[in-house]
């Protein structure tokens, strides 16, 4: 075995097949997914916190029980952003707004995840039945 | 094998002191790229935990220029500095990105033998990089839809592993120096 070479003209095939599938993918998802309706779920861990309509035109800011100090951003035009968090990297804001289907926002320090979903749909792994309710309050 | 690379080879593993400096060196490049990274903007903002993957670079010295054991080694050292660092789920992340991107590695290596170059072995470790990451994520939280990011992946992974290829050839004359 040689060493190999740092870079061969073959890869220039390579690396443009890789980005069109790349980009072709990107915009065939764009278009399907636009102008759906969708639902902003938003996961505390696992746990399924609450499901926002995005299309009836709201603004407001609001943050969930567990994690007073990540604030959420609805807007009417409905998108959704992570407006304000404690998290050291601020990785949820920098994301900024999402409102396609099969976007997702998180804060991984806060255990937020918003991710949108096809309105009316229910994802095949969701419960039937909630039994319980663990109590986030406990934990502190 | 090219005698150059195999002399090189030779004389790190006759001398324990200086395999031992230099898994050292290649351990501080990676953390200090890694801290380097942290400071930069996310790459691709909408996707989480996926990043540039510079300390990768230290990972695919080890991996040309050494042996498989030692690339681990430094992918597993990294993993556990994330762990300790930054929280038991960056760790896991970042070990779940080094293995995959690793292992996508050597796997073209085996392959593809001379026939390939650094530059797309970069590249492919970039992108399974962030796929590791994205299924880890999606391992500790309810379900994202991973598959979306699919193609985002396969191009930010075509920049960061061209990036880190270009990055890599810089770096390789201070190491060899080592040898």
């Amino acid at each position: 075995m040689k060493e190999l070479k740092f870079f061969k003209k073959t890869d220039i095939i390579v690396i443009l097949i890789i980005a069109t599938v790349g980009l072709a993918a990107l915009a065939g998802y764009r278009l399907i997914a636009r102008e759906k309706p969708a639902v902003a779920e938003i996961y505390y861990y696992s746990d399924l916190i609450a499901s926002i309509n995005l299309n009836e035109g709201e603004e407001r800011a609001f943050s969930i029980p567990q994690k007073p100090n990540v604030i959420l951003h609805q807007y009417p035009d409905g998108s959704i952003c992570f407006e304000e968090s404690d998290c050291p990297d601020k990785v949820c804001i920098h994301t900024g707004k999402i409102s396609m289907v099969g976007q997702s926002a998180a804060c991984l320090p806060n255990g937020i995840i918003v991710k949108i979903v096809p309105a009316g749909e229910r994802d095949p792994d969701d419960p039937d039945i909630v039994v319980g309710w663990h109590d986030a309050a406990m934990d502190r | 094998m090219d005698k150059k690379l195999k002399d090189y080879r030779e004389s790190i593993e006759s001398n324990k002191t200086k395999s031992l400096v230099l898994m050292a060196l290649l351990f501080a490049l990676a953390l200090v790229l890694s801290i380097v990274e942290n400071l930069l903007p996310p790459v691709v903002p909408s996707v989480p935990g996926v990043k540039f993957g510079l300390s990768n670079i230290a990972v695919m010295y080890a991996l040309f220029f050494l042996r498989k054991r030692q690339a681990f080694l430094i992918a597993l050292l990294k993993a556990l500095f994330a762990a300790v660092t930054r929280g038991v789920i960056a760790g896991i992340l970042s070990l779940s990105g080094g293995v995959l991107s690793l292992a996508a590695m050597i796997l073209l290596m085996l392959l593809f033998g001379e026939r390939i170059s650094y530059l797309l072995i970069s590249v492919a470790g970039s992108i399974f990089h962030n796929i590791g990451q994205l299924v880890a994520v999606a391992f500790i939280y309810t379900s994202i839809y991973t598959f979306a990011y699919f193609p985002v992946l396969l191009i930010s992974g075509l920049a960061a592993g061209t990036a880190t290829a270009t990055l890599l050839r810089l770096i390789i004359p201070a190491l060899k120096k080592l040898g």
